[in-house]
């Protein structure tokens, strides 16, 4: 496991008061956000922002970790081989207990490193065990990443899952739960999945809460997501475009359809499967972009073909331009 | 660590037959149930009756994923319902729009 710099990560001195980690947070935020970002790896930096800010915008936490950074830099805790590999040392966090508030929002560790989930895993359910009231547990909010193929017929997947057990000595312990989760069939990018009771433990004898998955596409070499639609390019010869024709087409859901091209078809002309995309109320639709593919003239007979083509079907696709004269 | 398998048998999709209740809503935001309803009033997510009971309300995985954004921007950047409505109309139309693209075949993942 690595140490993590999370003051590295916002670009900031550990003196940094709570306005310059608030205002380091949002801009780097800005910057690598996925959906503005145009850096290659701005999901990775975006998730270590947010595993940043998590720790140093809340006190407690903060605390501990300071604490933390200077066992590592006495030398606790550092593997011999000087690999980066990092190991909280026992008892570190003692005296420090994570509470978390109403206003700190969804309990969404589970996008965070290995070295978030063991140094303040540990801290917020000892906190939780410690607190004097009756609560059920926290949600928890992961994404899971599944085919085209899947979410129309529905998958079991595993995931593991990180929690603190007590061991058979009375020791808190972790525990690495595998967890097999059956997706039901007609899911679409975007839905969630709730595993009931997989989410924290409940305080003082309530019941544990929610653990949520959102649905994530895997990229298709085939097929393309739009929602509940499915776009897919299908090559076609200039002679099915001109003439028309019928074309087998293979569907998500499996098996082929034989789809009629019309003739005269343009090239980006599409095409509607009804009803072929993901399942769902409605169901989505399947589209198929045309895409005119040239039989290279790397032949004798190719290229005469094609010069008897242009004299039987004299045709000027630059007619609009008005560049005949020049 | 030592590890064992737990083979879940309770997993829902959310919405269509399984929506989520406001009191559901809310646990999986962090938050409580007068929060959801401002969410209603400013808009960032739809119930189909705002004259009913919020006891009477249901939410889909789309209230879902509005809610928890809306969370994270009143968390992170400190901005009002309003604004974070606004912040979420523009987010989702520029996503709107590049899966637009991405299925054209016009832009890459």
């Amino acid at each position: 496991m690595e140490f993590k710099d999370y003051y590295k990560a916002l670009g900031i001195e550990r003196t940094a008061s709570e306005e310059e980690v608030r205002k380091a947070y949002r801009k780097l935020a800005r910057k690598y956000h996925p959906d503005v970002s145009k850096e290659p790896d701005a999901q990775a930096r975006m998730r270590d922002i947010n595993e940043a800010n998590d720790v140093l915008r809340d006190k407690e936490k903060r605390a501990a970790y300071d604490a933390l950074a200077d066992r590592v830099a006495q030398g606790y805790g550092a593997d011999e081989g000087g690999r980066g590999n990092y190991q909280p040392p026992p008892g570190w966090d003692q005296g420090f207990e994570f509470h978390r508030g109403p206003s700190q929002g969804p309990a969404d560790h589970a996008e965070f490193s290995e070295f978030f989930s063991s140094v303040f895993g540990k801290g917020e359910h000892r906190g939780a065990q410690n607190r004097q009231y009756r609560a059920r547990g926290e949600d928890h909010h992961a994404a899971i990443e599944i085919s085209i193929e899947d979410a129309i017929k529905g998958v079991e997947r595993e995931i593991v899952l990180r929690s603190l057990e007590v061991d058979a000595k009375g020791q808190p312990a972790y525990v690495n739960r595998t967890l097999s989760v059956k997706i039901p069939a007609g899911v679409h990018p975007g839905q969630f999945i709730r595993l009931a009771g997989q989410g924290m433990p409940g305080h003082g004898g309530e019941a544990a809460g929610d653990l949520y998955l959102e649905v994530r596409m895997a990229p298709h070499k085939l097929y393309r997501v739009d929602g509940r639609d499915l776009y897919m390019t299908l090559p076609v010869t200039p002679t099915e475009a001109a003439l028309g024709a019928q074309v087998h087409v293979p569907t998500p859901g499996g098996g082929v359809v034989e789809v009629t091209v019309p003739a005269n078809a343009r090239s980006g002309l599409k095409l509607r499967l009804k009803e072929r995309g993901l399942p769902g109320k409605p169901p989505g639709h399947l589209y198929l972009l045309l895409d005119i593919a040239l039989p290279p003239a790397d032949s004798e007979a190719a290229r005469q073909a094609y010069e008897l083509l242009a004299k039987a079907a004299p045709f000027d696709p630059r007619r609009h331009l008005a560049t005949s004269g020049v | 660590m030592s590890s064992y398998t737990v083979t879940s048998t309770v997993a829902t999709a959310v919405g269509g037959t399984h929506p989520l209740a406001v009191h559901e809503l809310a646990h999986a935001c962090g938050a409580e149930i007068d929060w959801v309803v401002q969410l209603v009033e400013v808009g960032i997510v739809v119930v189909a009756d705002t004259s009913a009971s919020p006891d009477d309300w249901r939410f889909h995985s789309a209230d879902l994923q509005c809610a928890l954004e809306a969370r994270r921007l009143e968390r992170d950047f400190g901005v009002g319902l309003e604004a974070a409505a606004l912040i979420l109309d523009l987010q989702h139309e520029v996503r709107r729009l590049k899966a637009a693209l991405h299925a054209q075949g016009l832009l890459r993942p």
